[in-house]
């Protein structure tokens, strides 16, 4: 390790002490550090399991919250129209949700970064036509582009990953070739060269590490933005299938409860929905500040 | 040029997929016909035939301004198209609309008291409009104001009124009051955005000494405000929001599934539900064709505002 590696390490450590004592940093670490535990450890913490057909019965349809089931279980959060317990089908959701977002943002990141990488370092024609078709993706929004791939690509968990992966991995490419484009051209680049390194291992070795900083910050803001998208998707019924439902469909399952006055089933998935997304958001933020001061001045 | 080529070869892979999934002829008749009806049906569409020859069909017809009929509806899709388009046309305007007025007034007053109490609730609440899911928030939005206060109707367009030709659900008391809610709906992210970039426009200009000069002429803070700091924060929100204006009709779709207004989004959700190939395509090309002209037009705004932008192309 370097000197100057670990002048900035110290630096890291420093600004991260100070600003982890921020009440907005530390709410938005312990409700991501509790979150996905929840998502993590889903059968150990639910009250039920909520696509056990032999423990859901219809009798238990539409309880408001706190009323007991039919089985002595009390429904802190209500039941759903088939007698889910709500608060269970939240925290499974919550995996699902957490699964489809984290795999598609890395799957995205990927890409993006190979592109990006490749885009920056042989300059010229291909990168420009590379960056031409990034110019081309990012003009529309997310959510059209999302829309029209699960229309071409049909239902599935795999294709959501897929599809929001295609929507994203055009932001990654582009962040990833404004960095390395600027270090491309530093000196220890061209001493690479000379030495007559190859290609592939330059861009590995020397080009990755010192491009991948800012990737960081987009990466947990866009695992938000994907979060919502999902949700919006399956809310729209093209997103997960029925049989593994993420936050977004379970508040469309409650859309036919809301005139009824069931308002339970909508309102607190969707809660969750907002505090994860929230969290994610403010955590990126406060990660931002952290890694680059110059920008919260 | 360009856009030329980005629309047929958008046409071309949404053609070709879109016919990898599922059979429509399945949607279109009952599932007790017998095979030969099932044949004829396939055969009235043009489905027997092999894809790119369903293409070639399409591409002399879309050059002829004919994108095919729908399958459910039996007529045009690009008439079908074009009735929805005045509905979502309208929300989103009216969105834009809100958005500016709420937005513009709290992000210049959090910029230009950047420590104070007020825009710290003004910023913070940004950040929750950021990440609150904007369907989430119709839905709670009908549970407060159409089924406890009992204030509003939940869905459709209302009484269309007819002022100057135009016509429109903004003329008519009823029309106005089906058109509120899904418009501050979709109006809700966008005032996020419109707080944010004008706090940091504010905060920006605020510290240049144009600023402080008319400071120091003696000029009421609020002159300085209208005259002096709007026109120059003014140039990178307008130009944002006119890119942002897609995708108001874009995020509309949801909008109106919830609200069940009777505009574009709500014709293509069914459309892929029901595997209606002609209106996907058609409705694609639209908003493709409709992105393409906002950004030309983003282009052209831009020059016009910001003296700098045309001198740098006189240079060439």
């Amino acid at each position: 390790m370097t000197d100057h590696q670990v002048r900035t390490e110290e630096k890291y450590s420093k600004i991260l002490l100070a600003n982890i004592y921020k009440p907005a940093t530390l709410i938005s670490i312990l409700l991501l550090i509790f979150i996905v535990s929840c998502a993590i450890f889903a059968p150990l913490i639910a009250p039920t399991n909520p696509y056990d057909l032999s423990v859901v019965s219809i009798m238990d349809s539409r309880l408001a919250p706190g009323e007991q089931m039919f089985n002595g279980t009390v429904a802190w959060l209500g039941t759903d129209g088939a007698g889910r317990d709500v608060l269970s089908a939240i925290i499974y959701g919550l995996r699902t949700s957490l699964v489809v977002a984290i795999s598609s943002a890395l799957i995205a990141l990927t890409v993006g970064l190979v592109v990006g990488l490749i885009a920056a370092y042989f300059g010229g024609q291909f990168d420009a036509f590379l960056m031409r078709i990034v110019d081309i993706q990012l003009s529309f929004p997310a959510i059209l582009v999302a829309l029209v791939l699960l229309a071409l690509l049909g239902k599935g968990i795999d294709k959501v990953i897929i599809a929001l992966a295609i929507v994203q991995w055009a932001i990654y490419a582009r962040t990833v070739r404004a960095a390395a484009i600027v270090e491309r051209r530093k000196e220890y680049i061209e001493a690479a060269t000379c030495l007559g390194l190859s290609n592939l291992r330059i861009i590995w070795r020397h080009l990755l590490p010192n491009s991948i900083s800012p990737l960081i910050v987009l990466a947990t803001l866009q695992t938000a933005h994907s979060i919502s998208i999902e949700a919006t998707l399956s809310f729209l019924g093209v997103g997960v299938p029925i049989t593994q439902p993420s936050l977004g469909s379970l508040i469309s399952n409650g859309f036919d409860f809301i005139l009824s006055g069931a308002y339970w089933i909508t309102f607190f998935p969707g809660v969750m929905l907002l505090a994860t997304v929230a969290a994610i958001n403010i955590f990126g933020d406060q990660l931002r500040g952290i890694l680059n001061p110059r920008y919260t001045k | 040029m360009q856009s030329v080529i980005v629309l047929f070869v958008m046409s071309l892979i949404v053609f070709s997929m879109i016919n990898l999934v599922g059979d429509p002829v399945d949607m279109l008749v009952n599932p007790e016909s017998l095979p030969e009806e099932i044949e004829r049906v396939r055969r009235d569409f043009g489905l027997d035939q092999p894809v790119h020859i369903q293409y070639w069909k399409f591409l002399q017809g879309a050059l002829s301004g004919d994108l095919g009929n729908s399958f459910i509806f039996g007529r045009p899709a690009l008439s079908l198209i074009a009735e929805r388009f005045p509905a979502t046309l309208e929300l989103a305007t009216c969105a834009l609309i809100i958005a500016v007025t709420v937005g513009l007034p709290l992000g210049v007053y959090a910029g230009l008291n950047p420590n104070g109490w007020g825009s710290k609730i003004i910023m913070s609440s940004s950040v929750l409009g950021i990440s609150i899911p904007t369907f989430w928030l119709g839905l709670m939005m009908i549970i407060v104001f159409s089924v406890i206060l009992g204030w509003l109707p939940v869905s459709g367009r209302g009484e269309i009124g007819s002022f100057l030709g135009l016509e429109s659900s903004v003329f008519t008391l009823d029309g106005l009051s089906h058109l509120i809610m899904p418009a501050t709906n979709l109006a809700l992210f966008k005032i996020a955005m419109v707080i944010r970039l004008a706090r940091a426009g504010t905060v920006e200009v605020m510290s240049l000494d144009f600023i402080k000069f008319a400071r120091a002429r003696g000029l009421p803070p609020l002159r300085i405000v209208r005259f002096h700091l709007l026109p120059n924060i003014l140039i990178p929100i307008i130009t944002v929001l006119a890119i942002e204006f897609g995708t108001l009709i874009a995020f509309a779709t949801v909008t109106e599934t919830i609200f069940a207004w009777p505009g574009l989004g709500k014709l293509v959700i069914d459309a892929i539900v029901n595997l209606d190939r002609p209106i996907v395509v058609a409705y694609l090309l639209f908003v493709v064709t409709l992105f393409l002209i906002l950004n030309l037009l983003v282009d052209i705004l831009y020059a016009a505002l910001d003296p700098r932008v045309r001198l740098q192309g006189d240079d060439k």
